[in-house]
């Protein structure tokens, strides 16, 4: 102890400075500033919301402005990827052919000088020696079918050349030839509605039942209460399936069933605020200047407890939008030709060995938007919480 | 205590008695009966087939007749498949679907609370990063996408596993994986986060301020307190690996119940809807009064009393 590395004069007092003690180092702010300060400095709570802001005006914008509609069928183009490799025939007139061969369903398409897809080439097919004989001009060339190998009229084999990306499909097209960008954006439209649907049931039964219960305490919270955990009990998907089996699959059962039932978790968070809440001395000096129950409900005791309903929000899109994906996903969602990413996911399922790569996009956009939703709900949570204010 | 026990018990019949009611009613509602198909029938054969299900009852009489067949454990004949009694196609499928729901959720506690300890006590460094990434990615992205990745990867890219079936042993991993990786990223991040609240608590300086060896100051007062909130998760997580099972059992075609009960919905076999809904609201209920009663033997602090 000897040999403290604090020097002696570092023990002298500091400088008094009149009023150096009422300055005021920062602005003071409202509760609500701080949040969002706090949110706009999380940088994955931000990129989350971008995301989503993004998502909501392609789903709305997107089919508007797309030249393909998610419905439309093309047989003879089906199962074009979204990319490929060039190859060019040049014929004795110097007309030169881009296509590109596509190995899932060994077909050739034109493809034009910008990218575009002008269409099917067909070939005389010759099942004996296994090849596909196509001509362009005075140039033939023969497919291969087991080595999927293409062989020029005079013996030289052709090589692929470099990738383009398909300008007429962006994402490409499904097994029915339809676009999945288009598909993608109606699957969005699908996902947002159930977005949007489980928000206003959450915020209109959800946070009404809870804070009534709550509030009004006793017997009627007990029934009230009782009425939550006998719905609780059963996982929402079977209700869906239920009221799916009453209805007819569809869409609109799915908004039924997650409208008629989806509002139970955010009720019993409301409740458990509203409960603590009501103690509050404010409370009691609204009731005593004679402010009726809803007054102080829908003035007082909601707004005081909207961060944690925005934050449980947040928690609940997510898992309505994944339960009308996994609907669909089995089946029992949407019905066709309508597309949610559920469908799409099952439908690229059915073609994994030939098409891996249109599992992408649709397992991209829900996982995606997960990831969204998840981050803007844990930077909520964050930003509300009055512990971590500075 | 037993008065609560028995409380709860009570209660568990009101609320399976309200489903039952429910699924009834609502199986009824259905705008024409179980046999109006395509095919025409003769009215006499109609005839004879409704007064072979009772169906030419008054619907109060077959709810009473239903609630007497549940109440001796039988859920009725299925309208589908001619012979097969609800029950049977329970048991048929629930072998499949209790080996791979048991093996998921084995799975769940025996990695998601490790990991979890893991990261909570390599706070900040790169094992918690670590740990939180991949819990991220496990909450976020969907069980079907997991699983079709998986089944791409695995199977059909590198062939370590079968494509469909459990005839194998290795054919377990994907299904397991699937159905589980979403709950062990969910317990992984509660349990961290329960952990590193525990840690802060006054009674974990007492405990090392009275010189405690390590591992008991975290397995006697740190894991079992932070261990609370993860057993409370796990009667939803029961209810998750049932529903996620539909999908699971349809990806990787496993026999099990999930796969006859989406099944009966496309083939809108009514009795095997109502009786499969049923039955997995039974076995919730009798999950989560379990859970709840290990949620007493863990904290002493809670004690039940019979009116709330």
């Amino acid at each position: 102890m000897t040999d403290s590395p604090v020097a002696p004069q570092m023990w002298e007092p500091a400088a008094r400075v009149a009023g150096a003690a009422e300055q005021i180092a920062a602005p003071s702010l409202t509760y609500w500033q701080d949040v969002r300060q706090r949110l706009w400095r999380n940088r994955t709570a931000m990129a989350g919301l971008v995301f989503i802001i993004l998502l909501v005006i392609a789903a709305i914008f997107g089919p508007m402005v797309s030249p393909h509609t998610y419905y439309d069928q093309d047989l003879k183009l089906a199962n074009i990827p979204p990319a490929f490799q060039l190859y060019e025939v040049t014929d004795g007139s110097g007309e030169t052919t881009r296509f590109f061969f596509n190995s899932g369903n060994l077909n050739i398409y034109e493809v034009t000088d910008d990218g575009r897809i002008a269409g099917l080439i067909r070939g005389k097919k010759d099942l004996i020696k296994k090849q596909t004989l196509f001509t362009f001009g005075d140039v033939e060339v023969t497919l291969h079918t087991p080595t999927q190998t293409l062989t020029r009229g005079d013996g030289v084999v052709l090589a692929p050349g470099q990738w383009q990306w398909n300008m007429s499909n962006v994402f490409g097209t499904d097994q029915l030839g339809r676009d999945v960008l288009a598909r993608q954006l109606y699957g969005a439209r699908i996902s947002l509605t159930v977005a949007f649907v489980a928000t206003l049931v959450n915020f209109f039964i959800g946070v009404f039942y809870g804070g009534i219960s709550g509030y009004l305490g006793g017997r009627i919270d007990t029934l009230m209460m009782r009425i939550v955990e006998v719905i609780a009990t059963i996982p929402l998907t079977l209700y869906v399936i239920l009221i799916m089996v009453v209805f007819n699959s569809g869409f609109f059962s799915v908004i039924i069933a997650i409208g008629s039932v989806y509002w139970v978790d955010m009720a019993r968070i409301v409740r458990g605020q509203i409960l603590t809440l009501k103690q509050q001395d404010y409370v009691a000096a609204a009731r005593t200047m004679g402010a009726s129950t809803g007054r102080i409900l829908t003035r007082h005791l909601l707004p005081n407890s909207i961060g944690p309903i925005l934050v449980a929000l947040t928690m609940l899109i997510p898992s309505a939008i994944f339960i009308e994906s996994f609907m669909s996903f089995i089946g029992l969602g949407v019905t066709p030709p309508e597309a949610s990413w559920g469908t799409l996911t099952s439908e690229a399922v059915e073609t994994l060995r030939a098409y891996p790569y249109q599992m992408f996009f649709p397992a991209a956009a829900i996982s995606l938007t997960m990831f969204a939703f998840n981050f803007l709900g844990d930077g909520l949570r964050d930003a509300l919480d009055p512990r971590l204010r500075t | 205590m037993t008065g609560y026990v028995m409380q709860r018990l009570v209660l568990m019949l009101v609320t399976l008695l309200a489903i039952i009611t429910l699924t009834f009613f609502l199986m009824h509602a259905v705008p024409g009966g179980p046999f109006v198909s395509d095919k025409m029938m003769a009215p006499e054969i109609q005839a004879a087939i409704n007064a072979k299900y009772h169906l030419d009852d008054p619907v109060w009489l077959q709810y009473l007749n239903y609630l007497k067949g549940i109440a001796s454990f039988d859920l009725g004949p299925s309208f589908k498949y001619a012979g097969m009694s609800v029950n049977e196609i329970i048991a048929e499928g629930l072998p499949t679907t209790l080996k791979v729901g048991v093996l998921a959720l084995i799975c769940v506690v025996s990695l998601g609370v490790p990991l979890g300890i893991v990261a909570a006590l390599n706070r900040n460094r790169w094992p918690d990063t670590l740990v939180m990434v991949v819990a991220t990615i496990g909450v976020a992205v969907p069980s079907y996408v997991i699983a079709t990745v998986a089944l791409y990867l695995f199977a059909l890219r590198l062939g370590w596993v079968p494509t469909f079936g459990l005839d194998d042993w290795r054919g377990y991993f994907l299904p397991v994986f699937a159905l589980s990786g979403f709950w062990i990223s969910f317990i992984a991040r509660l349990a961290r986060s329960s952990l590193l609240e525990t840690l802060q608590q006054d009674y974990m300086i007492t405990a090392k301020a009275k010189g405690l060896k390590p591992g008991q100051i975290l397995f006697k007062h740190g894991l079992r307190n932070s261990l609370i909130p993860v057993v409370t998760v796990l009667g939803p997580v029961v209810a998750n690996l049932i529903t996620g099972s539909f999908v699971i059992e349809q990806i990787f075609a496993l026999p099990g119940i999930g796969r006859h009960f989406v099944l009966s919905i496309t083939n809108r076999d009514y009795t095997a809807i109502m009786g499969i809904t049923i039955f997995y609201a039974a076995v919730l209920m009798v999950m989560i009064f379990i859970v709840d009663m290990l949620y007493l033997v863990l904290d002493p602090r809670i004690k039940y009393r019979e009116a709330r």
